[in-house]
């Protein structure tokens, strides 16, 4: 059992709070992605939950043992968990090899069991045949790799990620990502994976846990947190988001309201929101679709008039500017197939499913700290 | 890949432990606090009590007497006189050669380089008895020629004198302004040179508005150490100045010690001769505060070199004078003296070896001090960096309390000269009911105490090079702090670690300014038996004493760097996975 209870964790760094009363569940094999700007406390709450600082305030317990409390830690040696750092934190005086033995050596391993258990490893993480390598004759892929075999081949039975593929390129950050993913899959070895790229923690993750200003947001499975974002900074986070204002015409779950001057488009509501409140409607680009207006001709039912000002081709998609009536500015996502053209009238449509209602104002939804785990 | 049990973890409903890597920093902590008591703190309050005490009974009679007895206050003045023309004379050749060096097409620059280095390594008490055998006013060869072979007594010069003095020091101190200058001048970027001349300015304009300004911090800086390092050396004011009757602070010290000993007096002396010191290195941090904005854009720099032309010439001729004067002329005097019969005009027509004969074979002292010298600097060398080492790791990698006080008392004896050094300790241990006094290791402790700044600062650039991450990945793989410490750290910071081994075995080997007060017939040092050796009068055997003492410091620091550079397996370290 290798599950991970974070029970109202706070840590200060003098007068600033990293991490407040922060708690989070996660379970036995699940790969779990710590995911915020930076600043946001996540590197904080990895290196709490590895030991190497003690909680202000709460408790970390695995499985049945706590490992942190204000009183004290057990140290990160003895706490038989691995860690990838953001820089790989590969030993330059150590061959590859011996990086990856030295967690056996220290755990008095005999040597011929050492050198069968670093060629697996080694395999697994496609180094084969490179053991006798120094990291300064690596590539930034090799050297990462070679830290998650380090960390692999102790066998813990939690890994924690410091944004494991944030130094390295684009191309390479994406196979790393497969890789990971691959190698979680085939060890079953729970997973803490902090990162700042929400597209990494979406295709990583089994549930993803958004951190703001030392605070969760939101815990859910990738799908939840993208499509019905808690509140505006998650929607913010998460990626490009429309914020359409609005007035609520007809509250509840069935509820509509007016964008646009006067359009309705139906939307279920939060509770608590009476007619002619000021709502945002969140939308993402890809959940709104345009259609051509012929000249003089009126928009159908739940769809709003509007007008292109700016078309930028992107290749495999055209990211579209549309005005509203109101001069409420959206953004959508068109296919190159389309065609449309500056100053051309359109007819926007909003998929409600895909679409969230905020109260206007500060941010009122509240977080959800104990979601229960996705199917 | 099968899957252990579990973490290692407590029994369940257990109270986690406080880590154990907490008491071992407590302990660390504590090993390096009474390691700078007894080195510094212990000493300096004696030291203290002791100027204003006599008998156990407070009273300002001893500092009274240092600041108006004429005897004392001409040695405060003379100490001041030398420190000032050392220090202007140090800029006037330092930064000269600086300039040349690092802005103009000067031939054999790396030769000009290599001259400072030389300069700075020679000990000045060898240097000054070079001196003596050249311009001694009766014996010295260049008077002697000048007064017998060309009849021109006119062009003698004393060197017993404070302008014989000056000389002699200036030789050991230059490098200090050279060495700071070049680099300033280095990590000006010729674009803001570029950048006044293109607004208009001429090329003095340029230098005087722009270069100048940049670089004047450090080369201020270099005459302060210079000055600093100057009013500090024992041998040369004492094998100049004695004769001359030119007084210093060192040696007025040094001879309160005569019987009587004079413990209050010297204690007041002492911590004059501090504060003097102190108030140069305060002087001296800030000219270099104010130089941070050299080297903020000093990164990847590209230094202007100017064509100078013919003129290059002339400025060589500059370089290769300071070369002939600093490096040249000492080394063939000893040398010639060394295997010169009887040293005179006429001394090449009757070599010898007998002298090194003596001091090898028969002088019984030499043997001694060899072994003495050899075994104090590379114990005071390891002990420092090992002191060091944990005061730089204690420093960058925890969280206790009162890490930053522990890190400045190791700098503390930065501003104490050598002879104060012993004139505390002495204070101390010969009021503590432990004899150690007149052996090897009250010289270790005093060698120790002078020159764990020297460590810290090392120490504290190694670690500081090595990334948190590096330490902490070991330890999430299991390892416990001592290990990680061995495993990791240590070999990372070897490179660094041993640089500041060298650059402690280095002055330790030549120490004279508190072994002169510390020494039994015992524990006698080689410096102090080329002193001892000088004071007899006999100028051959000394000078192939000084010969041999510069083979086996040179020998010394030769073999000490390649075993420092042996045995690394590994490929240089640079870039992968080191911090920036």
């Amino acid at each position: 059992m290798a599950g991970i209870a974070i029970d109202r964790v706070t840590k200060r760094f003098g007068t600033t709070v990293a991490v407040r009363g922060l708690s989070l569940q996660v379970e036995d094999r699940e790969f779990v992605t710590l995911l915020g700007p930076s600043g946001c406390g996540k590197t904080t709450l990895l290196r709490l939950i590895a030991g190497f600082m003690a909680p202000d305030e709460g408790a970390i317990r695995v499985g049945a043992a706590t490992l942190s409390t204000p009183a004290g830690v057990v140290p990160p040696e003895r706490r038989g968990m691995g860690m990838v750092f953001q820089n790989y934190a590969v030993w330059p005086h150590k061959s590859v090899y011996d990086n990856v033995a030295f967690g056996l050596q220290v755990r008095r391993i005999a040597r011929a069991e050492i050198r069968a258990r670093v060629a697996r490893v080694l395999e697994l993480v496609n180094l084969a045949g490179l053991d006798a390598r120094y990291p300064n004759e690596l590539s930034g892929g090799q050297q990462q790799r070679v830290a998650l075999a380090r960390s692999l081949v102790v066998e813990p039975a939690i890994l924690l990620l410091d944004e494991p593929l944030s130094n390295l390129d684009a191309k390479l950050r994406e196979r790393m990502r497969w890789e990971l993913k691959d190698v979680q899959r085939r060890t079953g070895i729970t997973f803490v994976y902090v990162t700042h790229d929400q597209s990494e923690a979406l295709a990583l993750s089994d549930r993803i846990a958004v951190m703001h200003q030392g605070e969760l947001q939101q815990y859910g499975a990738p799908r939840e947190v993208y499509t019905r974002p808690a509140n505006r900074t998650v929607a913010d986070f998460m990626g490009l988001v429309n914020l359409i204002p609005a007035r609520v015409r007809r509250p509840g779950p069935a509820g509509a309201v007016a964008v646009g001057g006067e359009h309705i488009v139906e939307v279920a509501l939060p509770p608590g929101l009476a007619e002619g409140a000021s709502v945002q409607v969140a939308v993402r680009p890809e959940s709104v679709r345009v259609g051509v207006l012929a000249p003089g001709a009126a928009v159908g039912f739940g769809a709003v008039p509007g007008k292109v000002v700016d078309l930028t081709f992107l290749g495999n998609l055209v990211d579209c500017h549309v005005t509203l009536g109101d001069g409420t500015r959206i953004r959508v996502q068109v296919d190159p197939g389309q065609r449309l053209e500056i100053g051309l009238p359109v007819s926007v449509e909003i998929d409600a499913a895909a679409a969230t209602v905020f109260m206007e104002g500060p941010e009122m939804a509240p977080p959800t700290p104990h979601a229960p785990r996705p199917g | 890949m099968s899957l252990s049990a579990g973490p290692a973890t407590l029994a369940p409903g257990t109270a986690p432990v406080v880590a154990g890597g907490v008491r071992a920093e407590r302990a660390v902590m504590a090993v390096a606090m009474v390691s700078l008591a007894l080195l510094v703190v212990l000493p300096l309050a004696f030291l203290g009590w002791g100027s204003v005490s006599e008998e156990g009974r407070p009273t300002l009679e001893h500092f009274r007497e240092a600041l108006s007895n004429r005897l004392y206050v001409t040695a405060l003045r003379n100490s001041l006189v030398l420190g000032t023309w050392t220090a202007v004379l140090s800029i006037a050749i330092g930064l000269p050669l600086a300039w040349a060096v690092s802005r103009t097409d000067v031939p054999a620059r790396r030769f000009v380089h290599v001259t400072a280095l030389i300069a700075y390594l020679t000990p000045p008490y060898l240097t000054a008895i070079a001196f003596v055998n050249l311009f001694s006013p009766n014996a010295g060869l260049v008077n002697r020629l000048m007064r017998d072979g060309l009849g021109a007594p006119a062009l003698t010069f004393n060197v017993f004198s404070m302008s014989g003095l000056v000389l002699v020091t200036v030789l050991h101190t230059f490098p200090f302004v050279y060495l700071l200058a070049a680099s300033a001048l280095e990590s000006v970027d010729a674009s803001m040179e570029e950048s006044a001349q293109i607004l208009g300015a001429g090329r003095w304009r340029t230098a005087a508005a722009i270069t100048g300004p940049l670089v004047a911090p450090a080369v201020l800086s270099g005459a302060l150490i210079a000055f600093v390092n100057a009013i500090a050396l024992f041998g040369s004011q004492a094998i100049i100045g004695l004769p001359g009757r030119v007084f210093t602070l060192p040696t007025r010290i040094y001879a309160l010690f005569d019987y009587p000993p004079q413990y209050g007096l010297a204690s007041a002396m002492s911590l004059v001769f501090v504060a003097i010191t102190v108030i140069a290195l305060a002087l001296q941090r800030r000219y270099l505060a104010r130089r941070s904005f050299v080297t903020v854009g000093g990164k990847g720099s590209r230094p202007r070199r100017q064509a100078l032309g013919p003129a290059r010439w002339g400025v060589f001729a500059f370089c290769v004078a300071v070369f002939v004067i600093a490096v040249l002329a000492p080394y063939l005097t000893l040398l010639a003296v060394s295997v010169s019969r009887s040293w005179g005009l006429a001394f090449w027509q009757n070599l010898t070896l007998e002298h090194y004969r003596f001091v090898l074979f028969e002088y019984d002292v030499t043997r001694r001090a060899i072994r003495n010298s050899l075994l104090l600097a590379a114990g005071t060398a390891t002990l420092t960096v090992l002191l060091g080492s944990l005061i730089g790791w204690i420093d960058l990698r925890t969280t206790l309390r009162g890490r930053r006080l522990l890190d400045y008392t190791s700098l503390i004896p930065l501003g104490l000269p050598g002879i104060v050094v012993a004139v505390a300790l002495i204070q101390f241990w010969l009021r503590v009911p432990v004899p150690i006094y007149g052996t090897l290791l009250i010289i270790l402790l005093a060698y120790t105490g002078r020159y764990v700044p020297l460590a810290v600062r090392s120490a504290n650039a190694a670690f500081r090079q090595i990334d948190p991450a590096l330490e902490e990945s070991a330890r999430i793989t299991g390892a416990g702090w001592l290990r990680t410490f061995g495993a990791v750290t240590l070999p990372l910071a070897r490179p660094g670690l041993f640089a500041g081994w060298l650059l402690v075995f280095v002055p330790a080997i030549q120490e004279l300014s508190a072994s002169i007060l510390l020494f039994s017939s015992q524990s006698i040092t080689l410096a102090v038996a080329v002193y001892n050796l000088y004071e007899t009068g006999a100028l051959e055997p000394v000078a192939a004493l000084a010969i041999v003492t510069m083979v086996i410091i040179t020998a010394a620091i030769a073999l000490a760097t390649r075993l420092g550079r042996g045995g690394t397996k590994s490929p240089p370290v640079e870039g992968a996975g080191l911090a920036q």
